[in-house]
């Protein structure tokens, strides 16, 4: 494992651990000073290794957006902040995707989840937030704990990518590209090869959309109980 | 170019995890299981623009990772609606105060 890696994971999870909100003071700044460093490392060791040119520069900068925003999404303590930084990460995930010219897919995620999916997260967020930030905002549960298992789940996935033999040796091997995911390529994919998968697919989402609104229409008695609530707010 | 992509969407998975772990908001939590679903198409795409050695060239990691969006827009339907029923009852979206699966 190159040694920009480690340092990367190191710094990374040190500083998501001070950034992830857990009522400690002045320390969200270092661990954005961490992170910042970190990500300063994963540039350098990606453009160490791979002489990619212009789509090498694109993918960087749309991936450090991405993270960017992957970041803020879960160290914001406003639920709405969180939701329109996740908006800004599918912006970023889009661009890679056209990157890889998966065109059909790209315009499918802008429509599903910036689109679709965010309005209604937004729209939830409205019913059930506060004025004021609430303490289970504040403080997160676990922070260290999570951060570490987190980025050692990210070293092991990222130490098996950088073990195959030389990093130039394994540029070089790359066959030749995929083919293009246009509109075209992947309907006729979707309607014919896959057509009993797309329907099954029809299935699933009527019976999502059923089994929301029979859920959400369910009468509740509101819980006269507060005690508990007090308990675990601590 | 194909580490840069993967390295991309492993990243994306584990702060998705890292988020899902450690926030108390059940919205903020649902939210970090799309993220995880963001670094898992990253992941899909790269396997279709650069087929391993010896593999022929398809578009079927496209059509999974459109299937995988079609499971995620259920999945957030299914569980914002059971977030919006949990808050009716306790009037908090705390994911600790669901401790007691049995109803009080």
């Amino acid at each position: 494992m190159p040694a920009l890696l480690v340092t990367f994971l190191v710094l990374g999870a040190l500083g998501l651990f001070l950034a992830l909100p857990g009522g400690r003071r002045c320390s969200n700044l270092l661990g954005w000073l961490l992170l910042a460093a970190g990500g300063a490392c994963v540039v350098a060791l990606l453009v160490w290794l791979i002489s990619g040119g212009a789509e090498l520069g694109w993918s960087i900068g749309l991936g450090l957006v991405g993270l960017y925003a992957a970041l803020r999404v879960i160290t914001h303590q406003k639920p709405v902040y969180s939701a329109l930084y996740f908006v800004l990460l599918i912006v970023a995930v889009t661009g890679l995707l056209v990157l890889m010219e998966a065109h059909f897919l790209a315009v499918a995620l802008v429509m599903v989840y910036a689109g679709a999916i965010l309005v209604t997260y937004v729209f939830v967020i409205m019913l059930a937030q506060r004025p004021d930030p609430a303490v289970y905002d504040i403080r997160a549960r676990e922070p260290l704990w999570g951060a570490f298992t987190g980025f050692l789940l990210l070293a092991l996935v990222s130490g098996r990518l950088f073990t195959g033999g030389e990093p130039a040796a394994a540029e070089a091997l790359e066959p030749a590209l995929g083919p293009s995911g246009t509109v075209e390529a992947v309907g006729t994919l979707l309607l014919t090869q896959y057509i009993v998968a797309i329907q099954l697919v029809g299935v699933l989402l009527l019976a999502a959309m059923v089994g929301a609104i029979a859920i959400a229409r369910r009468q509740v008695r509101p819980e006269a109980d507060q005690s508990d609530i007090a308990e675990v707010a601590r | 170019m194909m580490i840069a992509y993967l390295l991309l969407g492993a990243t994306l998975f584990a702060l998705g995890v890292i988020g899902f772990i450690t926030r108390r908001n059940l919205i903020v939590m649902f939210l970090c299981t799309e993220m995880m679903f963001q670094g898992i198409i990253v992941t899909l795409v790269t396997f279709t623009r650069f087929p391993l050695a010896g593999n022929p060239a398809t578009l079927d990691g496209q059509v999974f990772a459109l299937f995988l969006v079609a499971v995620a827009a259920a999945e957030a339907a299914l569980g914002l609606a059971l977030v919006v029923l949990l808050y009716r009852y306790h009037h908090t979206l705390d994911a600790n105060s669901w401790r007691l699966l049995k109803d009080e």
